[in-house]
């Protein structure tokens, strides 16, 4: 392994690609527990600690939650930290999720989709990082492997800005296992976009003060509150950062993305790896002659409810594509952006679909039956599973 | 209590829950039911060392490169360290923390290579009280030496009364040269004189001097005579045999002895392993008979390795019954035995099998079946018991003035046991002559808690050795001195045991900033310190101990 490559084309997984990312961001310290499928990640980043290609604290714990709350008290001494992981390791660190974004500290973590067990599978979806929606963390679902390590840059721009934690997501194998020529930034770029992280207050013994503390219910809620604007501050960051960026990378994702939605009737909500499938049936049924469009989202939590609103509501149907399913509901992105439109004026009926759950394949003929089904169909539907064999 | 902030709005407050005020007022220690303290461990290979030698400051100053003062270090418990690096069973070593982490420190290699790199220093001769009393010390052996030196450095006048015409005992008589080079142990006796310690060679307790008249003319008198006398193997024809200690004195001193091409060693002990190394070296093929297995060989452990590796053959389960001339050549009897019931040394008994009888021809045979003092110098008015005077505090002998010591006590021992015995002599003379007590020594704990993560992963340095082709042809030194790097690359895997190093970890870690850093050292703030422990438990090398609360 060269790696300490940077400013070149590079063929790399998306694994790796969240490595160089983590690399190029100058983390301090990382703790992490191996996982299938995330386990690439953090071997590549401990070579580069073992080689000193990267001068980082690599704190090996037993356990996920381990790793989390290690990674809690690096990110409280004022230590730029990152950690990745996956499906039931993602799980374990639930408790710890709440206490890094309550603490308000801007740890990034990748999370490779993992469908969860029983029954045991490695294979994707997005059920692990959706049950992590409400710890306060932001999420980003990445759809190539270029965008898997300029989000991993983006997200501590961010964090570090709103002091709160990010989590980018990536699918299991469609991403994290394949290689794709990215663009390795050049390390000086990125250390002009991404100055050095200076922390509020910090764990100091030469200026002690007490963290986490009791706080009564006088306060409690202001801390929420505050944490909440943070979430709505980091709309304006996560768009000042993608802009900032493109001026320096020439590269730019949005919060949102809309692909040939202009004059559609029919616009199909993606996020993750899909999108790229999907780009691919828009091309096709546009050349059918066929008035259907894509939306791409991209930032999840802060969820840009303004920009899905603006961007849906004058199509005359919304299809939704979900890898994921709350039971007893339906796909979690479909609930998001029900809810997202449900207060405007203008409301879109919406289909919901749940398709590709423990990484079974979305295929272009799966879409184009989600699109079909979407257009034949009057009544919108809360739930259509596609492909159960029933 | 100092007064509350209260916050009306919310853009007054930190995001974090945080504290923004002074705490202090909050004394927490009040909690506290366990307190920590500073307290420095004796790390186990200090505790180990029958001289007592300062090992973790002594690495910690070859890490630094700092040599001179090492050396200086060394010599405030020990007068032989160049001896000791080479000779000594490093019970350290087989103590040392860091082998439950990855291998021992080579420590005796290292005190090897501060001896070899400070050869050439002299003791700065302080200034010395003037003391009126003489004492004579019979015996220049590693108890005798170590005595001396301790009582000269006091201001004592020393006299030392060795049989031999050099100084040195059983470094000098017993140890090959292959092993310890003379003029490591002439430059180390020859410091020793440097604080006027007289030496009367040629002169021989109950021969050529006379024990009462020597208790007459001396206020004090230790007798460290060594275990001399080598035991009887009780067989017929034992007068064709050599005695082990005899044949390595004739060596040792530079004289030829005929061994022949083959010869036969009875015994397993050091004596054995030094007369085959011997043997090899003057071209003879040495085969080492014993009468149990390797794993009982009271030998040392490395002496065994080293003897196996340069070609010695072994014969175990053998015990001679009968040694016999035939055709020019000594026929040896011996008979196979097997291991029955421990005995009191807690080694299983070598039992004879019957009918088990086999011979073995060889040119000659040498006994080592080991040896025991000589004390039949001393008159009968002076009390022994089984040939060793009991407990020096409690017995007659004391009273007298009259000291025994080093092996002449205990019987064949190690040097270093040796010099441990002379150094306390050195001081219950000190007490006698002043009519002291002995003061009650503060028991220091053992650093035996030593937290791994904060140390890697890194191989000990191998003690470079002669190739075995060049051993056997001749009697240079087996061992040789670590590099300068090699040096300070192995000191430096030295934990410090229970010797604070002031790496700031107690300071880091503790919850509540209670504990004070100033100048390099720690205290810790009772006020506010809670006792929960980690800084005890973070500490790296055992100084801080968590003790509980009085009430």
């Amino acid at each position: 392994m060269t790696p300490t490559l940077t400013g070149t084309k590079k063929v790399v997984t998306g694994n790796h690609a969240v490595s160089y990312g983590a690399m190029l961001a100058r983390v301090q310290v990382i703790s992490a527990y191996p996982i299938t499928p995330q386990t690439q990640v953090v071997e590549l980043l401990s070579e580069f600690c073992a080689n000193g290609t990267l001068r980082a604290k690599f704190i090996k714990v037993e356990s996920e939650h381990s790793a989390m709350a290690a990674l809690i008290g690096a990110a409280s001494t004022g230590a730029r930290t990152f950690t990745a992981t996956s499906a039931h390791g993602l799980a374990l660190m639930h408790e710890m999720l709440h206490w890094a974004a309550g603490a308000r500290l801007p740890i990034v973590m990748a999370d490779i989709n993992r469908a969860m067990g029983p029954p045991w599978s490695v294979w994707t979806d997005q059920n692990d990082s959706l049950s992590q929606r409400d710890t306060g963390w932001m999420q980003v679902y990445c759809e190539s492997n270029q965008e898997v390590l300029d989000t991993v840059i983006q997200a501590y721009r961010v964090a570090e800005k709103v002091s709160m934690p990010a989590m980018l997501v990536l699918d299991a194998f469609v991403l994290s296992h394949t290689a794709e020529p990215i663009e390795i930034p050049d390390q000086s770029l990125v250390d002009e976009y991404l100055p050095p992280y200076r922390p509020l207050y910090k764990l100091d013994p030469n200026d002690p003060r007490s963290f986490g503390a009791l706080a009564p219910p006088d306060v409690y809620m202001e801390l929420r509150y505050k944490m909440h604007q943070a979430m709505e501050d980091a709309l304006i960051e996560w768009a000042r950062a993608d802009e900032e960026f493109s001026e320096l990378f020439g590269r730019r994702y949005g919060l949102i993305e809309p692909y040939r939605a202009d004059d559609a009737e029919i616009l199909l909500v993606t996020s993750g790896t899909v999108t790229s499938t999907a780009r691919e049936v828009i091309d096709e049924l546009r050349a059918e002659g066929r008035r259907v469009g894509l939306l791409k989202i991209r930032v999840f939590r802060p969820f840009p409810a303004q920009l899905v609103r603006a961007a849906l509501q004058d199509t005359e149907k919304v299809a939704v594509l979900d890898r994921n399913i709350s039971f007893g509901m339906g796909g979690i992105f479909a609930q998001e952006i029900k809810s997202a439109l449900y207060n405007s004026t203008k409301r879109p009926p919406i289909f919901g679909f749940v398709a590709g759950l423990g990484g079974r394949d979305i295929t272009p003929s799966v879409i184009r039956e989600i699109i079909d089904y979407t257009e034949s169909h009057d009544e919108p539907e809360d739930l259509i599973w596609v492909g159960v064999k029933r | 209590m100092r007064k509350p902030i209260v916050f009306t709005s919310e853009r007054e407050m930190p995001p974090m829950a945080v504290s923004l005020a002074d705490m202090s007022h909050n004394r927490t220690g009040g909690w506290r039911y366990m307190r920590p303290i500073y307290s420095e461990k004796i790390a186990p290979c200090k505790n180990a060392c029958p001289v007592g030698n300062d090992i973790p400051r002594i690495l910690s100053l070859v890490s630094e490169g700092r040599y001179e003062e090492a050396w200086r270090l060394f010599r405030q418990t020990s007068p032989l360290p160049g001896v000791c690096g080479r000779v000594c069973y490093h019970p350290c070593e087989t103590r040392c923390n860091r082998k439950d982490f990855d291998e021992a420190l080579s420590i005796a290699s290292l005190e090897r290579f501060v001896a070899d790199a400070c050869f050439d220093l002299e003791d700065k001769i302080s200034d010395r009280p003037k003391r009126s009393e003489k004492i004579a010390i019979v015996g220049s052996g590693p108890a005798g030496l170590t005595c001396a030196y301790f009582l000269a450095k006091d201001g004592y006048a020393v006299t030392v009364f060795e049989a031999a015409s050099q100084p040195g005992g059983m470094l000098r008589l017993g140890i090959p040269s292959y092993r310890l080079p003379r003029e490591v142990l002439d430059r180390e006796i020859e410091l020793i004189a440097r604080w006027g310690v007289e030496f009367r060679t040629n002169t021989k307790i109950g021969q050529d001097i006379d024990i009462e008249k020597l208790w007459e003319q001396y206020d004090a008198l230790f007798v460290a005579t060594g275990a001399h006398h080598s035991r009887a193997l009780s067989i017929p024809g034992e007068e064709f045999a050599l005695t082990g200690l005899e044949f390595l004195k004739a060596v040792n001193a530079g004289q030829t002895v005929n061994i022949g091409k083959r010869t036969l060693i009875i015994g397993g002990g050091n004596t054995a392993m030094d007369c085959a190394r011997t043997a090899l070296r003057l071209g003879a093929q040495p085969l080492v008979v014993y009468r149990r297995t390797r794993a009982e060989m009271p030998a040392i452990a490395e002496e065994i390795e080293e003897a196996e590796h340069e070609g010695v053959q072994f014969e175990f389960l053998a015990a001679p019954t009968a040694i016999c001339r035939r055709d020019g050549k000594l026929e040896v009897h011996c008979v196979r035995m097997q291991l029955g019931e421990p005995d009191r040394s807690g080694r299983r008994r070598p039992v004879p099998i019957p009918g088990s009888d086999f011979r073995i021809l060889t040119d000659s045979v040498l006994k080592a079946v080991g040896e025991e003092p000589d004390l039949s110098f001393l008159s009968e008015h002076l009390e022994t018991s089984e040939g060793i005077v009991m407990e020096r505090a409690q017995g007659l002998l004391e009273r007298a003035g009259i000291f025994i010591g080093g092996d002449a006590q205990t019987g064949p021992s190690t040097v270093a046991q040796a010099m441990r015995s002379g150094r306390e002599t050195a001081y219950a003379i000190m007490r006698f002559l002043r009519g002291e007590r002995k003061p009650k020594a503060p028991q220091l704990d053992e650093a035996l808690r030593v937290n791994f993560s904060y140390f890697v992963h890194k191989p000990r340095v191998p003690t470079p050795q002669l190739p075995v082709s060049e051993r056997t042809s001749s009697f240079a030194e087996t061992k040789r001195a670590l590099s300068v790097d090699q040096a300070r690359t192995e000191a430096s895997r030295c934990f410090s045991c229970g010797v604070c190093n002031t790496c700031d970890n107690c300071w880091v870690f503790c919850p509540d900033a209670a504990i004070v850093r100033t100048n390099g050292s720690y205290s810790v703030n009772y006020d506010f310190c809670k006792g929960c422990g980690v800084c005890a438990e973070e500490c790296p090398r055992s100084v801080i101990s968590l003790v509980e609360e009085e009430l």
